[in-house]
């Protein structure tokens, strides 16, 4: 039986707490009375897996079992989820192999010879093969790739279909082929309550004319938080496109959540509480540290985005994507979510080595900002950890360093955009434009690597609220020109760190620290 | 930061065996204890049964038996046992176990294994071995909290006879409480005959919460009862029921002889002493009360 989460207080008994910092972690002594909330306990995974995702296929919600969907001479297009979540990747065979050659199986049965598969990327990079073939399996992979198995192309005019445009005028645009098709099969893993559902089809396969709709700086603002989608304008909008599509398009979503078990066994620490530690623990723990530590930061990286997570998987749905979303949404926030007594004035995070932009890759600053004030900050329900100007403390190194294949749009933004400005809107005013329809950035997007020209904006416009709600960011550890280059404050210390908080909250704040990875969402009351 | 200054933060706070305390906003969140079944089998090895017989004969009977003054009643019920048994004593001390392990005869001491409250004596290692090599015990969960399989019917099938106290813990203030049907249990379903233990004035001797005897040797008594079989047929709780009036027998024959304790149990007069109906004063009062006796017993007091 898993524990539920809870909000622990710090007393004199408390051990030092474990924080994350980029590629590394510490352990940190809070002050007394601070609040930590701890996610609920790993929940167990099913244990017959491929028979969860059989009888999901078969006994389906709203809609025929797959096989009745299923016929020769049709198109079937399955689409995927790509390498952004979930976070970090999990150990091979991933969920996604596993449904995707059940549904094959199916597909085959049936005599369906048009079959393709194509990973819902979106304006993220595309993935390697590699990626692609650790994600769908060999199997797949070797009858697929490349003709049939491919990434989602948002700049591919010619592979763009207009479906329609909502009551709100936002245009609905997405993959040639998966509208055309008889039936889209989504793939899907929910690792946050953000992700899923209406986001699956309408943002997956969508270009940079639909997407606009909803990644800007006014929808983000509006969606408080995206983790909450009936609170979401994000999801709001999300939804009306969703209607569109429903209206043209057949989907079959297969949707799956996975538990916290986010570090392997050898790092069994990091998953468990800190006063629960047995020797071999802080053994674990020391030894790895010290290890971590000593180790050049290059191969730091690459060790910690080789570290698979041995996650279980707590619920495979499938059926009409409306209903399929609203059981795995039960299935995630039965893993993550802890109530939280209101607000306090300062809140902390512990920023890890990954978000969903830098996988196999490097977080740079932006994706920093993108991850603490966008992804973390956003992990509540009702309202906010921090109080309205409250401080922001984030553990992270915060290193000028940028993946030139993988972010080359980034580096730009941060030299050019962020030494003029920080402020979301003069950005998305002044830039947004320009850096989505650069020539050069399209380019590197469609035949390379990179991400879309305009993801650094999106991924600015994702703290965009953070940053609108807080008085002061501060980074611990954080390198200070790069921090202040993003309008944030470096501290050496908590101390330090708390000390620069006084100006805003006073000298004896209230401290909430959200302590995540493993994922923890705050409902605050 | 350095490794020293690493594992400085780490031990902070937390005893010597790396344990940290639980913060108290997280007492409610703690897991149950995962059941650790503390092996002790090593304790019932050839080497180890020398051993526990040295300290035994050496060392804690003769202690035992300076700083009291025992008077073993009814051993000769026992010479013709040569199977393995199942001993029911009442609890009330810790003197109890060396008084009975003291005064068996040698050849069923030496195959005599002991249960021991798991949560009590095998809780931390050192305890759990010391107490298994002296006592030769074993766990025995009394409280259902845990769900670790019980050694008892292994080790009667082995040939050791078990020494129990299905009061379940030593007595709060020196009067017996109702017997629990474990022992009742094993003994049908086992097959195997209960005997009978009852001591008095070991409560008075060293009550819970002292650790050495009181001052000029206490009087103490050992009475041990005839082996009770369980009949054809009988269900534990009717053995249970037999074997409790065999104990308020044993009991009432040290204040009324042998002949009118078993007279009043036939007659029904006996209950398990559970003290009298009065204030807790009282109650400790009276079974603090030094179990002195200057002549030998008479085996009948008067016959009215």
């Amino acid at each position: 039986m898993s524990r539920p989460g809870f909000v622990l207080e710090v007393d004199e008994r408390t051990p030092a707490l474990l924080m994350h910092e980029g590629e590394g972690f510490r352990l940190e002594k809070l002050p007394l009375g601070s609040r930590v909330v701890y996610p609920p306990e790993s929940l167990p995974g099913l244990r017959d897996l491929d028979a969860h995702i059989r009888e999901a296929l078969l006994h389906p919600l709203g809609c025929e079992p797959l096989p009745e969907l299923l016929h020769a001479g049709m198109r079937l297009t399955i689409v995927f989820d790509d390498l952004s979540i979930p976070l970090p990747q999990m150990k091979t065979p991933d969920i996604r192999q596993r449904i995707i050659e059940q549904v094959l199986e199916m597909a085959a049965a049936a005599g369906v010879d048009d079959v393709e598969l194509i990973a819902g990327n979106a304006l993220h990079r595309r993935m390697t093969p590699a990626e692609l073939k650790r994600t769908v399996g060999e199997r797949v992979f070797r009858s697929f790739f490349p003709h049939h198995l491919r990434n989602h192309d948002a700049e591919d005019r010619a592979n763009l279909t207009e479906i329609g445009t909502t009551k709100h005028g936002e245009v609905v645009e997405i993959n040639k082929r998966a509208a055309t098709s008889d039936l889209i099969v989504y793939v899907n893993v929910t690792l946050t309550a953000m992700s899923g559902g209406p986001k699956s089809v309408s943002v997956g396969l969508a270009s940079y004319r639909s997407l606009k709709h909803h990644h800007n700086v006014h929808t983000l603002r509006h969606s408080r938080s995206f983790n909450d989608p009936p609170n979401s304008a994000m999801h709001h909008s999300y939804n009306r496109m969703a209607g569109v599509l429903d209206e043209h398009v057949k989907i079959f979503q297969i949707e799956t959540s996975v538990n916290n078990d986010t570090f392997p066994t050898q790092l069994g620490f990091l998953n468990k509480r800190e006063w629960e530690w047995t020797l071999k623990d802080q053994a674990a723990y020391l030894a790895v540290k010290r290890a971590n530590d000593l180790t050049p930061i290059k191969q730091r990286r690459q060790i910690w985005h080789r570290t698979a997570a041995p996650y279980g998987i707590t619920s495979v749905t499938a059926g009409a994507p409306g209903p399929v979303h609203e059981v795995t949404m039960g299935h995630v926030l039965r893993q993550q979510l802890t109530e939280v007594n209101g607000p306090s004035d300062i809140g902390i995070w512990g920023l890890p080595y990954i978000c969903p932009y830098n996988v196999n890759s490097i977080m740079n600053p932006i994706l920093m900002m993108s991850l603490g004030l966008g992804y973390f900050f956003n992990l509540y329900r009702g309202q906010p950890l921090v109080r309205p100007g409250g401080v922001a403390i984030y553990y992270h190194p915060v290193r000028n360093e940028f993946h030139p294949v993988h972010h080359p749009s980034y580096i730009d933004f941060y030299e050019e955009v962020l030494a003029e400005t920080t402020d979301p809107v003069a950005i998305e005013t002044k830039y947004e434009e320009q850096f989505a329809t650069d020539p050069w950035y399209i380019h590197l997007y469609r035949n390379s690597y990179a991400y879309h020209g305009v993801h650094p904006l999106y991924m600015w416009y994702w703290g965009a609220h953070a940053l609108e709600h807080l008085g002061q960011v501060i980074v611990v550890g954080g390198d200070r020109r790069t921090s202040e280059r993003m309008g944030f404050r470096a501290a050496s210390t908590l101390g330090d760190a708390l000390e620069m908080a006084k100006e805003k909250v006073g000298g004896s704040p209230t401290i909430t620290y959200q302590h995540t990875p493993p994922l923890s969402m705050a409902d605050v009351r | 930061m350095g490794l020293f200054r690493e594992a400085r933060v780490l031990t902070a706070g937390r005893d010597w065996r790396g344990r940290s305390r639980t913060p108290r906003s997280a007492a409610g969140h703690t897991p149950p204890d995962e059941p650790r079944e503390f092996p002790t089998g090593w304790a019932r090895t050839p080497a180890a049964r020398v051993a526990r017989r040295g300290l035994q004969r050496g060392l804690l009977t003769p202690l035992t038996w300076s700083q009291t003054r025992p008077e073993v009643v009814g051993l000769e019920g026992l010479a013709g046992v040569t199977g393995p048994v199942v001993l029911v004593a009442n609890h009330a001390s810790h003197l109890d176990t060396p008084l009975i392990l003291g005064s068996l005869p040698e050849h069923i001491a030496k195959r005599t294994a002991v249960g021991a409250a798991a949560d009590y004596f095998f809780d931390a290692r050192w305890r759990a071995a010391a107490t298994a090599l002296v006592f030769n015990a074993f766990p025995v969960e009394r409280y259902r909290s845990r769900r670790l399989r019980s050694l008892a019917p292994q080790l009667l099938a082995r040939g050791w006879s078990l020494l129990l106290f299905p009061e379940a813990t030593r007595s709060e203030d020196g009067w017996m409480s109702p017997l629990r049907m474990g022992a009742a249990q094993l003994c049908v379903t086992q097959r195997v005959a209960a005997v009978p233990v009852v001591l008095r004035g070991t409560y008075a001797a060293m009550p819970r919460g002292r650790n050495w005897p009181m001052r000029g040797r206490p009087r103490v008594v050992v009475r041990y009862g005839a082996p009770l079989k369980p009949e054809q047929g009988e269900s534990a709780r009717l053995f249970n029921v037999r074997l409790s009036q065999t104990v308020a027998r044993l009991w009432a024959e040290e204040d009324m002889g042998w002949y009118a304790s078993l007279r009043a149990q036939a007659g029904g007069d006996l209950a398990l002493p559970s003290g009298p109906k009065a204030a807790e004063w009282r109650r400790m009062w009276e079974s603090t009360r030094p179990v002195s006796r200057p002549g030998p017993a008479p085996a009948w007091r008067d016959g009215a």
